[in-house]
């Protein structure tokens, strides 16, 4: 009986609905191209991943918070431009734009923090509009064209967030144990912190959490603050590991981090919000992309399976939802 | 007679020309449940939101236990020991019962640094605080809000006012959308507050449930306090609706009793 209701509660959770959708997708993969479990295949999925990872993270924060930010593609590309053009310049050391690039990107977040919650305008607007003001800025800057990159070799910087090294065969990016660091720290923020309650309850009902006192205008805004600076270092870590700054890239990235936070089970409008089920859904959709090339589908129809993958979802999570209202 | 909890003086308050509340005069005693009665527009939640904080007065005096205070905000008015109970407003639905009942006042444990929720004593005090309330169906303190019926989380809501030590806890349409059973365990609940120690004001449209409850019966008229001691024991439910309508006036008659 116990032990019944054990399965039962890991099937009632939100995790469990992505969970066995990665599972499906890898069985699949592999039994059609065997390669795809090898480990030259696992490295280098592995390595964007965490990137685009990075971001989302953050965005199951913000999300949950009742907000979401569209501006994170474009600081994706705008931070690695304005650090490697202040190391280019001669202005200041490697290490000392890596700082500024990361302070100029938590001020854009608390300029988008402060139009949602001081203005009361909704961050669809907002952040659409600073997505426009970095993507520009980003390409005026650099006439449009990419910053030269090749001088980071051997910097202390570069170590630390892509130095690699082999484990076995795989060849690992030490941005994976920055992302795992980041998973962990905000899934303990999330569900066993103070700031995690008033997270969860700002996206659930502001009003009641106002009222009992919590500073829920300051909640938003440290998020939506998080969100950019994990946009700033995901841009960062891209462009070190690529050798490339390119004022362009990041294009499109913030509708596929919302959409990973989404199959993962966070809800959209807020209030409920899992960092495992976000990492579930980074895998999931990454994965997807890298595994239909290999079984030969042609690249462009990768978007016709995240759609379809968007959708489903979205069907069994309401499913799981209206379920459980009805059996309590 | 010595100070009551709360009096408020001589209140007024206008939303441009359209005078809400005039000259109101109204006191709540320790102890005490207190009905406040009123047609729609009679001016009772006005009332109630500049009690709360919610709205600011034009002019007036509140005084809590005798000493002169000034609300702001909801959270002037909560620190004085004034908790506002509005239907399902209160409670964060997708946040388990413990997590609700210490929103904004969450315990720690370990270092400050990881602000690290005492989870076990969330729940074990949640857990006492249901029984204390009466709800005897054995919840465990980790069920969502959402999944509690609207009885429940008025109880929930109640609970949470007593144990932050709320003396006056205002509770604004209670039991609206209530079942008859459910009806019945918030009014218990109310006298259980009362009990241990609690005032309450109670405003509801249903003078049934208000008799079956309160001490004492405020009756409100376009913004005014019309009459502040009607005894629920002595009167009748028709002559308390005369007083509501202003009929007894018309009739000439003096307040009943």
């Amino acid at each position: 009986m116990e032990h019944r209701s054990f399965i039962q509660r890991f099937i009632g959770r939100p995790e469990f609905g992505p969970l066995v959708l990665l599972l499906v997708e890898v069985a699949i993969f592999w039994s059609i191209n065997p390669d795809f479990l090898s480990p030259l295949n696992i490295s280098n999925t592995l390595a964007f991943t965490v990137e685009l990872g990075l971001i989302a993270l953050a965005m199951t924060l913000l999300m949950t918070s009742g907000e979401f930010d569209l501006s994170v593609g474009s600081l994706f590309g705008f931070s690695p431009v304005l650090m490697w053009t202040l190391f280019n310049a001669h202005i200041m050391p490697l290490e000392l734009g890596f700082v500024v690039a990361l302070i100029v990107a938590a001020l854009i977040g608390l300029v988008n923090g402060w139009f949602v919650t001081k203005l009361k305008i909704p961050s669809f607007l907002v952040t659409l509009g600073m997505l426009l003001v970095v993507r520009g800025t980003a390409l005026f800057v650099t006439d449009g064209f990419p910053q030269r990159t090749w001088s980071a070799g051997g910097s202390v910087l570069a170590e630390a967030l892509v130095g690699d090294f082999y484990v076995g065969p795989f060849r690992i990016y030490a941005s994976l144990f920055w992302f795992i660091a980041a998973a962990i720290i905000l899934g303990y923020v999330l569900t066993k912190s103070r700031t995690g309650n008033w997270i969860q309850a700002a996206g659930g009902n502001p009003g009641a959490a106002r009222a009992r006192g919590v500073n829920v205008d300051r909640v938003k805004i440290g998020l939506f603050m998080l969100s950019s600076v994990m946009a700033a270092l995901a841009g960062i870590i891209s462009s070190v590991r690529t050798s490339a700054a390119n004022p362009n890239s990041g294009t499109g990235y913030e509708l596929e981090v919302i959409a990973m936070v989404v199959i993962g089970g966070t809800a959209l409008t807020g209030g409920r919000g899992t960092i495992i089920g976000t990492v579930l859904g980074i895998l999931i959709l990454r994965i997807m992309r890298n595994g239909i090339v290999l079984i030969g589908v042609p690249g462009l129809a990768y978007n016709i399976f995240i759609g379809a993958i968007i959708l489903g979802m979205m069907a069994l999570h309401s499913w799981l939802e209206r379920r459980h209202q009805a059996g309590t | 007679m010595a100070e009551p909890l709360i009096r408020m003086q001589n209140i007024r308050k206008s939303y441009g020309r359209v005078l809400a509340l005039d000259d109101a005069t109204f006191h709540v005693n320790e102890r005490e449940i207190v009905g406040l009665l009123g047609d729609n527009g009679a001016g009772k939640s006005t009332l109630i939101k500049v009690l709360s904080g919610a709205v600011p007065l034009t002019s007036g005096d509140i005084f809590v236990r005798g000493r002169k205070v000034q609300f702001r905000t909801t959270s002037d008015a909560i620190a004085a020991g004034i908790e506002t109970i509005y239907q399902d407003s209160a409670l964060v639905t997708q946040l388990s019962i413990a997590r609700n009942l210490f929103l904004g006042r969450e315990p720690i444990k370990g270092p400050r640094f990881l602000n690290r929720l005492d989870q076990e004593k969330m729940n074990e005090v949640a857990r006492e605080l249901l029984r204390e309330v009466g709800i005897s169906k054995n919840i465990p303190p980790t069920t969502p809000i959402g999944s509690l019926s609207g009885g429940e989380r008025q109880a929930v809501a109640i609970a949470r006012a007593m144990h932050f030590d709320s003396d006056l806890i205002i509770l604004d349409e209670p039991t609206n959308n209530l079942g008859v059973a459910e009806t019945q365990g918030v009014l218990s609940f109310v006298r259980n507050a009362r009990d241990s120690g609690h005032s309450c004001i109670f405003i509801a449209h249903n003078i049934h449930h208000v008799f079956q409850v309160v001490d004492r019966i405020v009756v409100m008229r376009r913004g005014k306090v019309v009459a502040d001691d009607i005894d629920p024991k002595t009167t009748s439910v028709a002559a308390v609706e005369d007083v509501i309508t202003g009929m007894s006036e018309m009739a000439g008659g003096a307040l009943p009793h």
